[in-house]
């Protein structure tokens, strides 16, 4: 065995002959590490989400499941569940986690609610410092607060998602034992979707700072324009900066929302306005009515009547309960939306701006070239450098990472280390006995049925009901969504709550990783359109505008001009 | 000599194995002030001097004896020795005391109540409960009769099923001597059952009644439609009430009680008054109180008296499903997802 010395996430750097002997698979996070991590995010995930995951399972107990430990590949996190196989210990845990379970069940919204006021005080007080004009000292400091705050973070980002996941978990085997569908099934979607959430109102307060501009008469500023040019030409006339001062309002509260979710080096809202700006001229280029607003009373009256159906099939005896715990499921696709605004959005946006300074101080010392090559650092080599920055020249790390991370971005990391002979039975061997809701509903999510009688060209897990057809639109990235047109089919590996918008332009949705709980699906099942997931090759499978057929029902993907 | 005959008053529970739970369970229910149907009860050792006077306990064992082992044999053989044993019992003449003293207290309770040859019951009691296992007969009318049921209940430990029951739980074949309970018959204008707790779902805020018109036969053995009625235990307001359309019910007939038609008006009206439904469940519910746990009871209404002492009480026992309080949705929830998803 050669032993290495480890390099850009210290003792997380992955070693398929050490790890792979410690646990048999380790699957590839795509719904979060893809495109490739740069060393100081992955530093921050990999510790703080395995922590999150690990403490939440001991806190509350979770039967079969003690956590994830992650390990960093070529920019990649990949996860190995730790599943419990002894059925004793099983057993053993099963009453603790019973009984940690019972204040969710009773009052879900108000431990989110007190949970998200922690978070936002932890935020508030990060914002304090003056990044340019702190000393050194001030500066480390900020850098262990954000550390501080981001372990927490991951505390609370568990504690909430397990028991809501957990309910839906619950609620899907109880439709499937009892009355014969899954939440791959049109009727269980129905019931479940059509929430408001926070990314919703934030996004409708988008469309009303775009409706009060055309009010303004300032829709000219946004249409057809680089949204980069919006802000100054807007600071030309009086409307325009009564406009700016009320989008600023917003920003201030709102703006705290990274561009991508899982980095560091792409902006937030607050720092970057041309993003917000440009999702605001797509709703006055649109016209009409808040797109959700559209839709969603149809598909409100739609989850009604399906409750309502579901309900009268329930024993009157197990009505209260069934309906208690439908209820709780369906917080779970809210939860989702949620927490990823208040966990990881917010609290990232606080880091980039962090770390940021810190770059800058780097720069001024002559340690970096540029502020962004902090992110190729990790924080052991910021804490060997920043309080005496100046004599310290870290370009030969910074330099070659970036090289490194460069060439990541241009090929895809394998799905899947193990010893295992499949995918497949990496799953049911590795994943499935931990019953952990979070990674057979999110992480890794569940494996397509192929059902070669439908010569489909790619199966998928059906997410979101329905059949659509249109050209297909490759997105990578948050910036290929600017090709988007109204009608296409979008092809993802995943979303996040920065996509959102753009959910009311197409028509269906192909989904390459991901259980039936993220955000896309969640998000899909919202807006109506139909959509697959755990796809897989949809991405690399599918070619730009190339016409395709998704049907969410049957969880099947055509392409139809090969 | 040792006392073979009780009337029902005479007996408690501490009686159970001297004339089967059956009929101490009567006398503990005289005791509580339950209007039971006047009647007597014929101890195990009646049968026992019985089969030993008549020589039938020696054929029986003998009979037996020459089987070899039976453990793993087949129902038709089941079969086979109930009937042999069953003849052995029927066959054989009542000792003269036994007869004597069984026709002294059918007489007495003739007497009693005013009615010469009356009708009553002739009731199997174990000394544990095997329910509907053995027989019980119906309407039985003057000592002659009597004294034939009598041994046909004693023989009824004796069935197929009975014998296969014991063969499969290892217990001996000669087994299960049986108390007799012998009380009048009630001229049921309806029977019916009262439940202090919902057997099903745990919840004892109510008691449950079903009824029907004619002998309790008609409800207790659930196969035709009857009327249902959910009474408050705390306030003992009938909550809910279920008319059901009662085609049938048992009534007597000339030797014993079957089923018949219910004529088209009766179908479709309640069996019971709300009068009767109240005090059937003030007297249930403090049953339930007395002895402490709930009570699955029979009961029937005489049509020959008025209210409300037409109303009799004929069986009562803990109910059998365990008592669970209505559980709340949370822990409902919480059960199923460690059932459900963690299987335990």
């Amino acid at each position: 065995m050669t032993e290495k010395l480890w390099d850009h996430v210290p003792g997380f750097d992955f070693d398929e002959e050490i790890d792979l002997k410690e646990w048999p698979s380790w699957f590839l996070d795509v719904s979060h590490s893809v495109p490739p991590w740069t060393p100081l995010y992955a530093w921050f995930w990999l510790r703080g989400c395995s922590h999150g995951q690990k403490s939440a399972a001991a806190q509350l107990s979770q039967p079969a499941y003690k956590g994830t430990e992650l390990r960093y590949k070529d920019g990649g996190s990949y996860i190995a569940i730790i599943c419990i196989r002894d059925e004793e210990e099983i057993k053993q845990r099963t009453p603790k986690h019973r009984e940690a379970l019972r204040p969710y069940i009773e009052d879900f919204d108000g431990i989110w609610s007190k949970y998200r006021e922690e978070l936002v005080g932890l935020y508030e007080n990060l914002k304090a410092i003056n990044l340019d004009e702190a000393t050194n000292y001030e500066l480390i400091h900020h850098h262990w607060d954000l550390t501080a705050m981001y372990w927490r973070m991951w505390e609370i980002h568990f504690l909430v998602l397990v028991p809501a996941f957990s309910a839906w978990l619950l609620f899907e085997d109880l439709c499937k034992a009892r009355f014969g569908i899954s939440d791959k099934s049109p009727e269980f979607q129905k019931m479940m979707r059509g929430f408001d959430n926070k990314v919703y109102q934030v996004d409708r307060q988008l469309w009303e700072l775009g409706r009060l501009a055309s009010e303004m008469g300032l829709a000219d500023n946004f249409l057809d324009k680089d949204p980069k040019s919006v802000v100054p030409m807007l600071e030309q006339s009086e409307p325009g900066r009564e406009w700016l001062e009320k989008f600023q309002e917003f920003l201030n509260v709102e703006g705290w929302r990274m561009v991508r979710m899982n980095e560091l080096v792409d902006p937030y809202w607050l720092e970057e306005p041309s993003v917000p700006i440009s999702i605001i001229a797509g709703y006055l280029a649109k016209g009409g009515k808040f797109v959700l607003d559209e839709v969603s009373e149809k598909i409100v009256k739609e989850r009604e009547e399906a409750i309502e159906a579901f309900m009268e099939k329930v024993p009157a005896e197990d009505k209260e309960w069934i309906l208690a715990l439908m209820r709780l499921a369906q917080k779970a696709g809210v939860i989702n939306e949620e927490h990823d605004l208040y966990c990881e959005l917010y609290s990232q946006a606080l880091m980039r701006r962090g770390y940021l300074g810190i770059g800058r101080r780097l720069v001024k010392a002559g340690t970096i070239d540029r502020p962004e090559d902090v992110f190729f650092l990790n924080p052991e080599e910021i804490e060997r450098v920043l309080m005496v920055p100046e004599i310290h020249d870290l370009r030969y790390i910074t330099n070659r990472r970036r090289k490194e991370w460069e060439e990541w971005q241009t090929r895809p990391n394998p799905p899947l280390f193990t010893t295992r002979a499949s995918m497949e039975e990496a799953v049911g061997m590795d994943l499935m006995p931990s019953r952990s809701p979070i990674m057979i509903k999110l992480g890794v999510g569940e494996m397509p049925e192929i059902r070669p009688e439908l010569k489909a060209d790619l199966y998928g897990v059906p997410c979101s009901s329905g059949v659509a057809e249109g050209p297909a639109r490759i997105a990578l990235c948050y910036e290929d969504l600017a090709k988007v047109q109204d009608g296409d089919i979008l092809v993802v590996v995943t979303t996040n709550p920065a996509w959102t918008p753009v959910f009311g332009r197409i028509k269906g949705i192909v989904i390459d990783r991901g259980g039936t709980l993220c955000h896309p699906a969640v998000v899909a099942r919202d807006f109506g359109i139909p959509g697959v997931i755990n796809v897989f090759e949809g991405t690399t499978k599918i070619k730009d505008n190339q016409r395709i057929r998704v049907n969410g029902t049957e969880g099947t993907v055509y392409i139809l001009d090969k | 000599m040792e006392q073979l005959i009780f009337w029902f008053e005479e007996l408690g529970e501490t009686h159970n194995d001297v004339v089967g739970k059956k009929c101490a369970n009567l006398g503990e229910m005289v005791k509580m002030g339950l209007p039971v149907p006047p009647g007597f009860a014929l101890s195990l050792d009646m049968y026992r001097i019985f089969i030993r006077e008549t020589g039938a306990e020696e054929e029986m064992s003998r009979y037996i004896e020459n089987l070899g082992e039976l453990k793993g044999k087949g129902i038709t053989l089941f079969d086979e020795i109930g009937e042999t044993i069953r003849d052995i019992i029927q066959e054989k003449e009542l000792p003269p005391k036994i007869k004597d003293e069984i026709s002294a207290y059918y007489h007495e309770l003739c007497e009693k109540v005013g009615i010469p040859d009356m009708a009553v019951s002739v009731r199997s009691a174990g000394t544990e409960s095997r329910p509907g296992m053995f027989e019980t007969y119906l309407n039985v009318c003057g000592i002659e009769d009597v004294l034939e049921k009598v041994k046909k209940v004693w023989a009824s430990a004796y069935t197929a099923r009975a014998v296969a029951f014991r063969i499969n739980k290892g217990f001996p074949v000669l087994g299960d001597e049986l108390g007799v309970a012998i009380p009048k018959m009630v001229n049921a204008r309806a029977s019916g059952i009262a439940f202090t707790v919902d057997p099903v779902t745990g919840d004892d805020s109510k008691i449950i009644l079903e009824a029907n018109w004619g002998l309790g036969e008609g409800v207790v053995s659930g196969a035709e439609s009857v009327d249902g009625f959910l009474v408050d235990k705390e306030n003992l307001e009938i909550g809910a009430r279920h008319v059901g359309k009662k085609f049938k019910c048992v009534v007597y007939t000339e030797n014993g009680a079957d089923w018949a038609d219910v004529s088209a008006e009766m179908r479709n009206t309640p069996c019971i008054s709300d009068e009767e439904i109240i005090e059937i469940s003030r007297v249930a519910k403090s049953a339930e109180k007395t002895l402490e746990c709930p009570q699955d009871m029979e009961w029937a209404i005489d049509q020959d008296l008025s209210f409300p002492e037409s109303i009799f009480w004929l069986q009562t026992r803990p109910v059998k499903v365990q008592v669970r309080k209505p559980q709340n949705p949370t822990d409902r929830i919480l059960d199923e997802l460690i059932q459900r998803v963690y299987e335990i």
